[in-house]
């Protein structure tokens, strides 16, 4: 391993291949593409076998040398290798063959896969010398930056849009984090964030961090393979919101073939987002390689982004892998969140009952056909956006401290076929 | 100790270098926005890069100035319809 940069070559430019140096940036001078980190594959090949790996802690780290970072990591060292729950249930009400939730609703600490990026960035951000860190988010992002960075006892500055609710701000205040509300529309804000990543030097995990951050993404694909036996599904189905992670689980299966630790598979990776902000879904459906921005309005927030970063690089992974996009309403996202906790007894947020909502369009009308392996990621827990299932879940049957009143009510409950 | 580090107040006429993606819906693509951005402000625009077609218009803009200059062109592309998104895209995530 090197010394300086570990498994790292470089910080590599998406559009134009230019390199540069591993530091905290994030778009080429050349033509402002965005970078990503590009590693030295031979050398991994030596190090990272399935024995080496199986005889490490069960973490998202054990895949360390896949990941951006030069030494040990320092910042959620707990965080990933999340269940993958075989689906017997659900895929006999959705009507295929094999069926898997990889359950991030239950990832360490902040209960979504939100820790796995934020996770790296911190890490890396403390090997560049940071004591700042940043992000502008709207929930998952700042509550896991805010818990990450105190345990890690970084000083964090978490952006927030003013007409946020106040569970979502009490969730990153609790970590002591400087949550910062601003007032303004959403491109006031997003402009303001950028600016302010850049004048002041910190290190802002999706902005100067962003080609490391987005590297954690990768851990999910790795551990579904590892959890399957080593072997990539025939579907995967992710939710998008910029579109990351459903590149970076592509990157991951790739690098996993590519080193030798699975059998290339023809495996097909679709997206899933909401009706109410689906530029990605929508110019899938169109057979379009371009996004139109949308104005989001749909009760799955954590994926309301109307301009996706990687629009346009999720469009090419689902052509590259014959792959579909879908949405789902607000009742569909609803239902879908139901029909998964009756199932399989996993409460997701709406971001989960999105990707549940589009897997069943996907295999209603065959374009997953029945007799495939799939695997539905979900990527947060519902207890963080309880308002949206709330009333729609019908209400508690109150009864008086009495046996008699309780065999009346299962009485008239048989009589009604309740 | 560490000596703590002084923030410096940005003035309104401070110089400033904006990166901006620009979206034109497809009724306005063949509006000259970034010719009038260069006469009616005091800006420097600098094309990095762009993709036309029927649908929709992409455009990778610098724009150098005073920091009053840059925000009020911002402000008046967007009065006129124009998506404006910095180059990193939704700083804000979920």
């Amino acid at each position: 391993m090197s010394e300086q940069h570990g498994f790292m070559k470089a910080l590599k430019c998406r559009e134009c291949g230019r390199e540069y140096p591993l530091t905290a940036t994030h778009v080429c001078e050349f033509d402002f593409g965005p970078l990503e980190v590009a590693y030295d594959y031979e050398r991994i090949k030596k190090s990272l076998t399935r024995e080496a790996i199986a005889s490490r802690p069960k973490t998202m780290w054990r895949y360390r040398e896949l990941l951006p970072i030069a030494g040990e990591p320092t910042v959620g060292k707990q965080v990933g290798f999340t269940p993958l729950v075989k689906a017997d249930r659900l895929a006999k009400k959705l009507g295929i063959r094999e069926l898997y939730i990889k359950n991030d609703a239950v990832n360490y600490p902040t209960l979504s896969f939100k820790d796995r990026v934020v996770s790296v960035a911190l890490s890396r951000a403390k090997e560049l010398g940071f004591e700042t860190v940043a992000c502008a988010s709207t929930g998952n992002l700042a509550n896991s930056v805010a818990a990450n960075a105190a345990s890690a006892g970084l000083k964090s500055y978490v952006f927030i849009p003013s007409d946020l609710e106040q569970g979502k701000i009490l969730n990153s205040l609790i970590y002591g984090a400087n949550v910062i509300a601003i007032k303004g529309h959403y491109d006031e804000v997003n402009r303001l964030c950028a600016e302010i990543a850049g004048k002041f030097g910190w290190a802002f995990v999706n902005v100067n961090m962003r080609p490391y951050y987005a590297e954690g993404s990768k851990s999910m694909a790795y551990e579904i393979a590892e959890q399957l036996g080593w072997k990539l599904p025939d579907h995967t189905i992710v939710p998008m919101a910029s579109g990351s992670l459903l590149t970076k689980i592509h990157k991951g299966y790739q690098e996993l073939t590519k080193l030798g630790l699975v059998s290339a598979h023809n495996t097909h990776i679709h997206g899933a987002q909401a009706t109410g902000c689906s530029p990605i879904s929508v110019a899938q459906k169109a057979g379009l390689d371009f996004f139109k921005p949308v104005k989001p309005d749909t009760i799955a927030k954590s994926l309301a982004i109307g301009t996706p970063a990687d629009g346009f690089y999720a469009l090419k992974v689902m052509r590259e892998t014959a792959a579909y996009a879908d949405d789902v309403s607000d009742d569909e996202i609803r239902d879908a969140i139901k029909l998964l906790a009756e199932t399989e007894g996993i409460f997701a947020e709406t971001a989960g009952g999105v990707t549940v909502g589009v897997a069943k369009k996907l295999i209603a009308s065959g374009k997953i056909p029945k007799d495939s392996s799939a695997v539905i990621c979900v990527t947060g827990n519902g207890l963080k956006t309880l308002d949206a299932v709330n009333g729609y879940c019908g209400k508690p049957r109150e009864i008086k401290p009495s046996l008699r009143e309780f065999e009346a009510l299962l009485a008239h409950e048989e009589k009604v076929g309740v | 100790m560490a000596a703590k580090k002084k923030i410096i107040v940005t003035k309104p006429n401070a110089p400033v270098q904006q990166r901006l993606w620009l979206m034109y819906p497809p009724k306005l693509i063949k509006k000259p926005f970034i010719y009038e951005v260069g006469h009616k402000f005091k800006v420097v625009t600098n094309i990095r890069q762009a993709s036309v077609t029927d649908e929709i218009g992409i455009v990778c803009l610098e724009l150098d100035g005073p920091r009053s200059e840059v925000a009020a062109a911002i402000k008046w592309l967007e009065k006129n319809k124009v998506n404006v998104e910095p180059v990193e895209i939704g700083v804000i995530a979920g």
